[in-house]
């Protein structure tokens, strides 16, 4: 049965700020949907409300009916969802073998056997690329490894939705391209269902299956790739009025 | 954390775990087999020095549960410590149960306060923690002393006999007990989870890391043990005293012997103990308070410069050591 | 009805000294409330520098016939140099170069300063024994209806408040004031500003100390007979439970904590026991780190 996860009017006011006004959506084990928007129009913090980092002022978010939205993340990644960070968060203290470990004890699989968890690990960790730095301490990992060990720790945990926040950011065009051709490889072979926030277009265009898009809390497109990028709500968003008249 | 595994029949998986328990933990098995094997043919004198030194011990084990492993620094752990020991106190002056047994109630004592305190206070972000912990033992040792039922003032004054070796495998097998739970944890898929959450606690709970179950199952273990030391060191001394039993100097030192030792190894706390200790004894009759002085200069140095203690900046620094020494 | 008016006497009197006593506190928290808006750094020695505030007024007072009010300005002083020494050996090494204080560089100065803070306790007590010693020196007292406050106590409160008062002026109105509390609300944005953080936060640090012993030397006035090497472990709690009840960094902070704290000690001893009224003071922590954690003022 596939994992549908589902969100509905979502709102989320921080004080006099108000993020998120009713944003709706929802997507299937093995669908990519990319969630895109100017700065600052709520993406990370729809992807904080769904993974449980957030309380929604209002709304609801559903996980195969049953209702996920303000439960501790710990208990929503063991149902099955689970959220990088936008800034990569390794324990320092452990190598990256240790850290993936971590993800596979104690995420939705909930493994109990210390080798079991370790091979799992490893076999993650071939997946997204990073198998020779097992032993190398996290801290000492460059941006982009830190970024695939994010990916790397999400995916121990088994979560059957994976919510990414921003991966393929700061990366040149060669490691862009290999970014994608890994992510795309991985989705083929886990077939697992994505939330893919981004402000790097070629990632999103590329990757996405459907895409969202989101300003000023409210969503304002949802379709095929291409469908979105000519939406003229779209264009106005993000180059301003005279560009979207000028491509109608 | 299904205990119930425990209750089925050895296996070879089993047997095969007890091979790779490393050398550290033989040497320490060894050391204590040996301390347990030769203590009736002890001496008085040198062996309550030994009896003192298992009790920090015992102490610096209790606390490398919480501060050793999680990174939360608890000033107050005394509460503990001095809550237990007016809990065996009470049943061994007013219910006279034995003085051996009621150890249990000492640490069941301490369980159950720390189980309370810990919901409260293990919410608190770091600093915030260290605090409240401290805040409530002063509290705590205001309280009893205003509570006549517990003594007052005065405390409660037991007349029970000179036992040195009782009180040696009383704190032995509380020691042995900590030791091995120690290596439990930190064998175990709770180690994970317990380094995750000194790592990185907000990036643990986003990977399905329930870390106040954790955190409260490690605080309420320190406080298990705290209280049956605590219970044990009023019998040393056939009763139980506010200021002393209380006082803050224990909290300080179990900080101390964490901090120098190496926080969350398993032999640091043993090492730790060891090295605090030496001058605590020391200058006990030569002069008092001097001992925190190397003691307080060793804990800044420690934390400036290597701040993993002793067994942690070996291990670092030390390559060949790493396989042997945890 | 003598029992009602006695204990409204009483009660008048817990108010009125919980006030004098809670500017004194206040300043003396006040000290841990600037280094640890600042720096973000807890100083878990800071009831040691009260400690040698105190025992600076003595010395002053014994060998010079200064009174502490004198002391306390000349203790300021050397609280200046001693938190730069105290920076410069401790908090440099963690905070150079750091965008922001890490959990392990909280961790490691909570540490760092617990070895401080035994050390310096049991320095002084082995060098200065551990009797209990007092200042001789009082200013009369004043009367208010059927009460007599110690005139003392008025000067050093009123005195407590002008010195925070003046530190409110220096980081509201003063250049260095302003770039301190930019550095102490985001240092790579200061830094953008032209502001040297290292100068900065030095020059913070210091204040906080200076702050700090002066306090010590206050409290004398207060508690005449109450100076012993050990006193920080009694000061230091009460300063956390100020700054944190105030608001960590909330400038105002510190007197609102310690007014607070100084009318609840005062007032419950009128109707508890001392330990309790001691024991239910600290307690207040726990609710106010439970539902409002920011402290008191918004």
């Amino acid at each position: 049965m596939t994992m549908a996860l589902v969100a509905e009017g979502i709102h989320k006011d921080f004080g006099g700020v108000r993020a998120l006004r009713g944003v709706s959506l929802s997507l299937t084990e093995g669908e990519i949907v990319g969630l895109i928007g100017p700065n600052g129009s709520g993406k990370s913090t729809l992807l904080n409300v769904i993974s449980g980092v957030e309380k929604p002022t209002a709304g609801t978010v559903t996980l195969d009916g049953r209702r996920i939205d303000g439960k501790p993340s710990h208990r929503i990644v063991g149902w099955g969802v689970a959220k990088t960070h936008q800034i990569p968060k390794p324990f320092p203290g452990m190598t990256s073998g240790e850290n993936v470990t971590v993800a596979a004890l104690f995420g939705s699989l909930r493994r109990t056997d210390l080798r079991q968890a370790s091979e799992e690990a490893t076999r993650v960790l071939r997946l997204v690329g990073l198998e020779a730095k097992a032993g190398t301490l996290a801290s000492n990992l460059t941006v982009q490894d830190r970024k695939r060990l994010e990916l790397a720790r999400v995916i121990a945990t088994g979560a059957r939705i994976l919510l990414l926040d921003e991966v393929f950011a700061g990366l040149s065009a060669g490691e862009l391209r290999e970014a994608i051709e890994l992510f795309a490889r991985i989705q083929k072979e886990l077939r697992v269902g994505a939330l893919v926030v981004e402000h790097v277009m070629r990632a999103v265009l590329t990757l996405s299956h459907r895409v969202v898009v989101i300003e000023e809390g409210r969503k304002i497109a949802e379709g095929t790739p291409q469908e979105v990028v000519r939406d003229p709500a779209v264009i106005e968003a993000y180059l301003g009025t005279e560009a979207a008249r000028a491509a109608a | 954390m299904n205990f119930l595994r425990f209750l089925r029949p050895p296996t070879i998986a089993d047997l095969r775990s007890i091979l790779k328990i490393g050398p550290t933990a033989w040497g320490i098995a060894i050391c204590l087999l040996v301390a347990a094997a030769g203590a009736p043919f002890v001496a008085t004198y040198p062996l309550t020095i030994l009896i003192y030194l298992l009790v920090f011990a015992a102490l610096a084990y209790s606390m490398n549960f919480i501060t050793g492993l999680t990174g939360y620094v608890s000033f107050g752990h005394v509460v503990f410590m001095g809550l237990g020991a007016y809990g065996w106190g009470t049943v061994v002056g007013t219910l006279h149960w034995s003085p051996l047994g009621s150890v249990v109630i000492g640490g069941a004592v301490g369980l159950l306060l720390a189980l309370g305190l810990g919901i409260v206070t293990l919410r608190f972000r770091g600093v915030y923690f260290a605090i409240a912990s401290l805040v409530t033992a002063l509290a705590a040792v205001n309280i009893v002393l205003a509570t006549p039922a517990l003594g007052g003032g005065q405390g409660i004054i037991l007349n029970l006999g000179f036992e040195p070796l009782s009180w040696f495998y009383a704190v032995w097998v509380i020691l042995a007990i900590e030791v091995g739970m120690t290596y439990w944890v930190t064998h175990g898929r709770i180690g994970y989870g317990l380094r995750a959450i000194k790592g990185d606690e907000d990036a643990a709970k986003t990977l399905g890391i329930d870390v106040t179950r954790l955190k409260l199952f490690v605080f309420s273990l320190s406080g298990l043990f705290a209280g049956a030391v605590g219970a044990v060191n009023a019998w040393t001394v056939s009763g139980v005293f506010p200021e002393a039993a209380f006082a803050l100097l224990f909290s300080l030192l179990m900080l101390a012997m964490v901090i120098v030792g190496g926080s969350g190894t398993l032999l640091g706390p043993l090492v730790g103990a060891v090295v605090v200790y030496i001058p605590h004894t020391y200058f006990l009759t030569v002069a008092s308070g001097a001992e925190f002085i190397v003691i307080g200069g060793l804990v800044t140095f420690i934390a400036l410069v290597i701040p993993e203690g002793i067994v942690g900046s070996l291990r670092r620094y030390v390559p060949i050591l790493q396989g042997i020494l945890e | 009805m003598p029992d009602a008016t006695a204990i409204v006497d009483q009660l008048v009197f817990g108010v009125v000294y919980g006030l004098l006593l809670g500017c004194v506190f206040a300043l003396v928290a006040h000290g841990l409330n600037l280094i640890w808006g600042i720096a973000k750094v807890v100083n878990i020695a800071h009831g040691e520098f009260i400690m040698l505030g105190a025992y600076g007024a003595f010395f002053l007072n014994l060998g010079l016939g200064f009174n502490p009010l004198l002391s306390a300005a000349i203790d300021g002083v050397i609280g200046l140099g001693v938190g730069l020494a105290f920076y410069f050996g401790i908090l440099h090494r963690e905070l150079r170069g750091k965008e922001a204080m890490t959990p392990r560089s909280e961790m490691v100065t909570l540490v760092a300063t617990f070895g401080l803070s035994l050390l310096i306790a049991n320095a002084a007590k082995v060098a200065w024994k551990g009797d209990v010693v007092g200042i001789p020196w009082s200013a009369g007292s004043v009367s208010l209806g059927s009460l007599q406050i110690p005139t003392g106590g008025v000067y050093v409160a009123i005195l407590s408040v002008v010195i925070i008062f003046l530190t409110h002026v220096f980081f509201t109105r003063t250049h260095l004031g302003l770039a301190i509390r930019a550095y102490g609300q985001d240092i790579p944005a200061a830094q953008l500003q032209g502001i040297n953080p290292t100068f900065v936060s030095a020059v913070g640090t210091s204040l906080g100390f200076a702050v700090t012993m002066a306090g010590g030397a206050f409290l004398t006035v207060l508690f005449p007979t109450g100076i012993n090497p050990y006193m920080g472990a009694l000061y230091a709690p009460i300063s956390y439970i100020i700054v944190v009840l105030g608001g960590p960094g909330k400038m105002w902070g510190s007197l609102v904590g310690g007014l607070t704290l100084g009318v609840i000690l005062h007032v419950g001893q009128v109707f508890l026991e001392p330990s309790i009224a001691y024991a239910v003071a600290f307690l207040t922590l726990i609710p106010v780190l439970v539902f409002r954690p920011e402290g008191i003022l918004r």
